[in-house]
């Protein structure tokens, strides 16, 4: 034997015709020397061989109308484009005035930095001072019935 | 070592260009073209005919929506048996039938990848008939990455390149996943030989 002892990974691509074509050499020379591995190959042949065999399953009717039909109801499919930066600017100048928009509002609720902070939060808190709800009288009746 | 995949030839890219600009009749050509493989794939892969069959629909109606994504240097058939096999991987996923057992393919090369002495071969006492369901059996026992890539090797006649990107492994992968499998079906036949020769 003149060459090293091919793996199964080895014989089964050579078997497939994968190996580069040095090695493809080297393992045919090997094969041609070493009847166990030679066998091993005849494994990998009789398999191939089973699957010509397998039965060939056929879907059975023409799926091609089928698909024609459920396209012809189907929306057309829209090439891809890439977004070029005049697609994005409607999108910039929305943004860009709605954060401008938040600022103006929250300067005019606050009046600016010289509103005092604690005022701020009252304004945002969910309890007015002193945890009296101011909501619905039923939250009264609801008490007063407990 | 040539690797190449062979690009989709000029008629089949002409009749996909046609598809993707709205033409219904040049995507029914290829749908007839392909849909005996596609469903040939999908139904070793499931073993379910209903499943198989509404996965074969499906998957051309996805090629369909995914046509302005193809390119001309991608293999159409390539490119289809890959929708086919996310299609299908997702079905056996919700049915939880897929065993994604950790995969072996960094193991040491222990014995099993080993060229063995030759043990008495099941070929030459067993009929042809009896070779298809031992083969059919192997298949259905295999886990689904040894199965899917036997089936596009050895059915599909497809080369480590084109299975490579249909699954999207590397070409090492394809090559080492392959050998597994065929030792993993060879092991079924010498076990059903076995069964066999004890009844």
């Amino acid at each position: 034997m003149n060459e090293h002892r091919p793996d199964m990974i080895e014989l089964s691509a050579y078997f497939d015709g994968e190996l580069d074509p040095v090695r493809q050499r080297g393992v045919a020379a090997h094969l041609a020397a070493c009847p166990a591995c030679a066998a091993q190959l005849d494994l990998l042949r009789a398999l191939a061989a089973d699957f010509e065999r397998l039965p060939a399953a056929t879907l059975g009717f023409d799926l091609a109308g089928v698909i024609e039909g459920r396209l012809a109801a189907a929306p057309r499919p829209q090439p891809r484009r890439d977004r070029g930066w005049r697609d994005l600017l409607p999108v910039s100048v929305g943004a860009a005035a709605s954060v401008a928009c938040g600022i103006a509002m929250g300067f005019a609720l606050f009046g600016g930095a010289a509103a005092p902070r604690i005022a701020a939060m009252s304004v945002f808190d969910t309890m007015p001072p002193g945890s009296l709800c101011i909501g619905l009288e039923s939250c009264y009746t609801n008490g007063a019935k407990r | 070592m040539e690797c190449m995949i062979p690009r989709t030839d000029d008629a089949e890219a002409e009749l996909v260009v046609r598809a993707q600009a709205g033409d219904h009749r040049a995507f029914a050509l290829l749908v007839g073209r392909y849909q005996d493989p596609v469903f040939r794939f999908v139904l070793r892969m499931s073993g379910i005919r209903d499943e198989a069959m509404d996965l074969t629909q499906d998957t051309f109606l996805k090629a369909y929506r995914a046509l302005p994504a193809w390119r001309p240097e991608a293999h159409f058939r390539t490119w289809l048996f890959q929708i086919a096999h996310n299609a299908t991987l997702d079905v056996l996923r919700r049915r939880q039938r897929v065993e994604f057992v950790p995969f072996a393919d960094d193991e040491p090369e222990g014995e099993i990848l080993a060229v063995t002495d030759p043990a008495p071969t099941p070929e030459q006492a067993l009929a042809d008939r009896q070779r298809i369901g031992m083969l059919e059996r192997a298949l259905r026992d295999l886990p689904v990455e040894q199965r899917e890539v036997l089936l596009l090797r050895e059915v599909e006649d497809m080369s480590y390149a084109e299975i490579a990107v249909t699954l999207g492994i590397g070409e090492g992968t394809v090559k080492s996943r392959l050998a597994r499998a065929r030792v993993a079906a060879l092991a079924h036949y010498r076990g059903h030989a076995g069964e066999n020769s004890d009844e």
